[in-house]
């Protein structure tokens, strides 16, 4: 009896490890792959394959590597420099946008693309009414095909940043076969990108491969293969197998920070453009109170944050307006400076608080849309602010899902919030922020004439200098009012295995695939 | 007796349909009490014009009275309509999720099911026949052990040896990156056979070795148990006695044992069914793998009512026709069940 348990033993053992050490093809994880096949991770989704709809960063990333538009960033700047149009002028006052395309462009099957291409893809944007929508219509009146090359907009008002909205997959023409007046999520036809979609199993895996026709230069890489996973442990898995060549968004600061220490991997760091920063009901007690604001945001001790919940994979900013963009200014840290307690404690005694009658305010966070780190943060911000002696924190949480409900019904007193640029222009950081109306979503009920006043005139303006002076006045009512506190801008963090070069991502914080190669 | 079982049948059958309406009723009314909603959840904290909102909602139909969204959504179903997502993305018919993730659900669920069954007879039967010595006491351990396992740690540890450590396996997904395979059934093994894509067998069968390992082991705790106490029971019988009297081989003498332990584990199956598909929604998260728990487990952060409400419908219908057909076995096997 015992002998057939040791046989049956035996038998199993032998044909585990014959499937398992990978002696039939595909072993190591990774398959036999060829060099010009790259292989990238990410934990995030693509939602919606049509810019008329799409609107989170990751889709905009794939949309940006299989579609373009009539401008684009040079990569690894934040300079616009021509695309899919050569040429372009504008008028006197910003409002006539003409662009010249490029000869003989094509889609990526071969079909031509022409500007009645451009301006079709465009109207089927303001149709369809997606997400994204407000990106054209807010500020294109009508845009018009002159000639097989030739496409002029119509603005609204005068926008100086347009050149920057144009950058945005809105914008960017598709191919004949996406529906006119229809979202088509699943649509793979692209555009006239660097590359094209030649597989699409929604979130599994997404096989993009060279666009033959793509007027550029051709990608390094004829092959990239972009699997998707359900957590960061699960992907760092994944890439200590070698079953992937790229961890991209999203690893967690510690994966990042144990991924630094291994040595078996680049680890490659890039300044990232996405902010977080803590929102203050200014229409309800006691947040209503300046000096309560005023106080909270000199209680709050940044570089600690950073440290601490983030392993220094954020750095702190003292600003709406990101670092390193222009008219940024570090007004927080000027004013009010970093867990300054002396100063948060004389700003509650002029508002009437004391260690025996302290200042009590909820804090509230969601749980999985920002990380896992969130609860971690609200947990700091509490013992930050308690420190004082002078005020007692309630910390609370909720999804997603009805944490925006609350935060748009302005339910919340004191509450943390992140944001993605749409475009890269101060305007992206302060209008949707402070302009009375504009900031309905974030629930601060914010309102100052003044500040409006100055944000309006900075939209029209089109002289960079003359704009930087109103912002940076922009900057200094923000600390004064303080509606919200800025805490912490993020890094992007790429880890690929040794042999994976040519990494590129911008100020625009997109993955350009067509770079990469592997030596 | 056939009428008998016949009627028994379409009574068991039947049963289902208020289980169903219970669960969605809960379910419906769950989602819609707790503020927010799927429009809300994908606007997020965008700056959307509260015109486009309105717009959103009604797109979503959400704008219509509950009884009238409860009602048209349950109309919808009973014409095999689960509705489309209304949350990332928005309007895609939610059928064809389930088609597309169902199947790698169920080629898990059928794996586990048999790893579990395969690994809970042979350590039963080991513990029954070593019954009172060591070897009983370590298949006893095994079994507690086994039973109170935390599998997205077990599943974690799996990894770490297998994949990290060895390099023998992939640690998640269904295939290697860009192997290519035909879908038929959604089955990926039983698809390359048909296929004959003999890269795609080997790259299926090693992604799931992991996975199916994870939550077999996890379930063939209970049936250790069960059949080892089985066995005891019958080896103490007359009847075994009398075989072993007679001269028949040990080796037969456990057949026939075992035959009769087996009655008891067949309703165990039938409730692990449901068990092992709760234990697909941790596995499939600790393994990427695209089935029906993480699709659950995404939309329940979308809050998107259709996708919750058809999965979990659908989820339903499937444990309960399990749970028939399992009841069918049952009386088929057993001569002494009444109808």
């Amino acid at each position: 009896m015992r002998r057939q348990y040791a046989t049956l033993a035996l038998v199993f053992l032998v044909v585990f490890s014959v499937v398992a050490s990978g002696c039939i093809s595909g072993g190591g994880g990774g398959g036999e792959e060829q060099p010009t096949t790259i292989v990238i991770g990410v934990t995030d989704k693509v939602t919606d394959l049509d810019p008329a709809n799409a609107y989170d960063f990751y889709t905009w990333e794939v949309l940006n590597n299989v579609m373009e538009g009539l401008v684009k960033y040079k990569p690894g700047t934040l300079e616009i420099e021509p695309a899919l149009a050569e040429s372009w002028e504008v008028n006197e006052d910003s409002t006539v946008w003409t662009f010249h395309l490029r000869k003989d462009l094509k889609f990526a099957d071969g079909t031509p693309l022409t500007a009645k291409d451009v301006v079709r893809s465009i109207e089927r944007v303001m149709t369809i009414q997606g997400d994204p929508s407000w990106l054209v219509t807010d500020f294109v009146d009508k845009v018009e095909a002159k000639d097989d090359y030739t496409v002029v907009f119509y603005l609204k008002q005068p926008t100086a940043y347009f050149l920057a909205l144009l950058t945005t997959p809105p914008y960017f023409p598709v191919h004949p076969d996406y529906a006119p007046d229809q979202i088509q999520s699943d649509q793979t036809a692209g555009g006239a990108g660097p590359y094209k979609i030649t597989k699409w199993v929604r979130d599994e895996e997404l096989v993009l491969e060279a666009n033959p026709n793509y007027y550029g230069e051709k990608p390094k890489t004829e092959k990239i293969i972009i699997k998707f996973y359900r957590d960061a442990s699960t992907m760092r898995l994944a890439l200590q197998n070698g079953e992937i060549d790229i961890a991209w968004r999203t690893l967690r600061p510690s994966d990042i920070d144990s991924l630094k220490k291994d040595g078996n991997f680049n680890v490659i760091e890039v300044p990232g453009g996405f902010i977080r920063y803590i929102c203050l009901n200014t229409k309800n007690d006691p947040t209503s109170n300046v000096k309560v604001r005023q106080a909270l945001a000199a209680a709050v001790n940044r570089p600690e944050i950073a440290q601490k919940v983030f392993m220094g994979t954020v750095e702190p900013l003292y600003s709406l307006v990101p670092n390193g963009m222009w008219s940024h200014k570090d007004v927080f840290k000027d004013k009010y400076g970093d867990g300054n307690l002396e100063l948060a404690k004389k700003l509650l005694s002029e508002a009437g608080y004391s260690e025996s009658n302290p200042l009590e305010i909820q804090l509230w966070y969601t749980p999985t849309h920002y990380g896992d780190t969130e609860a971690d943060l609200a947990q700091i911000l509490k013992e930050q602010w308690e420190k004082t002696g002078m005020i007692k924190v309630t910390i609370k949480s909720a999804e997603w899902g009805t944490y925006t409900d609350y935060a748009r019904n302005g339910q919340m007193q004191v509450y943390l919030l992140g944001w993605y640029p749409d475009y890269l222009d101060p305007d992206d950081y302060t209008t949707p922020f402070l302009k009375t109306g504009a900031n309905k979503w974030a629930g601060t009920g914010y309102s100052n004439p003044t500040m409006d006043d100055l944000l309006s005139q900075a939209q029209r303006l089109s002289d960079q200098n003359e704009r930087t002076k109103l912002y940076e006045q922009v900057q200094d009512i923000l600390a004064q009012d303080v509606p919200y506190i800025p805490l912490i801008q993020g890094k992007l963090f790429v880890v690929t295995q040794k042999n994976v070069k040519g990494v590129t991502i911008g100020p625009d914080m997109i993955f350009r695939y067509s770079t990469l190669y592997k030596e | 007796m056939a009428r008998g079982l016949g009627q028994y049948i379409i009574i068991r059958a039947l049963m289902i349909i208020p289980t169903i309406l219970i669960l969605y009723t809960l379910v419906f009314f769950f989602l819609r009490i707790l503020p927010g909603n799927p429009v809300m959840a994908v606007v997020g904290t965008k700056n959307i014009p509260p015109e486009q909102l309105e717009h959103l909602m009604h797109m979503a139909g959400l704008d219509k009275p509950l009884y009238v969204q409860y009602f048209d959504y349950l109309k919808g179903v009973l014409h095999g309509d689960f509705g489309v997502t209304l949350a990332f993305p928005m309007g895609k018919p939610v059928w064809d999720y389930i088609a597309q993730r169902f199947p790698a659900t169920l080629e898990l669920a059928l794996w586990a099911f048999t790893v579990s069954v395969l690994l809970g007879l042979l350590t039963g039967v080991i513990g029954a026949t070593k019954k009172g010595t060591k070897t009983d006491s370590a298949m006893r351990v095994y079994s507690i052990v086994a039973y109170t396992l935390f599998i997205p740690w077990f599943g974690m540890m799996l990894q770490y040896l297998f994949g990290i450590h060895l390099h023998w396996l992939p640690t998640s997904g269904r295939l290697d990156p860009g192997i290519n395979l035909h879908a038929v059934t959604g089955l990926y093994v039983l698809d390359s056979i048909i296929t004959g894509n003999w890269d795609a067998l080997v790259s299926s069968v090693r992604h799931l070795i992991l996975p199916a390992l994870t939550l077999g082991i996890v379930l063939s705790g209970a049936y250790t148990r069960l059949v080892r106490n089985n066995m005891v029971d019958v080896l103490s019988q007359d009847f075994i006695r009398a075989y072993h009297a007679r001269g028949v081989e040990d080796r037969k003498v456990m057949w026939y044992a075992l035959k009769n332990a087996f009655i008891p584990v067949v309703t165990l199956m039938g409730l692990q069914f449901a068990i092992l598909l709760g234990g697909a929604v941790l596995t499939e998260t600790t393994f990427s793998w695209p089935g029906m728990g993480t699709f659950l487990v995404d939309r329940i952060d979308y809050r998107d009512y259709n996708a919750i409400q058809g999965a979990v419908i659908f989820f339903a219908f499937f444990v309960g026709i399990i749970s028939l057909i399992v009841d069918i076995v049952y009386a088929l096997l057993d001569p002494r069940v009444k109808y």
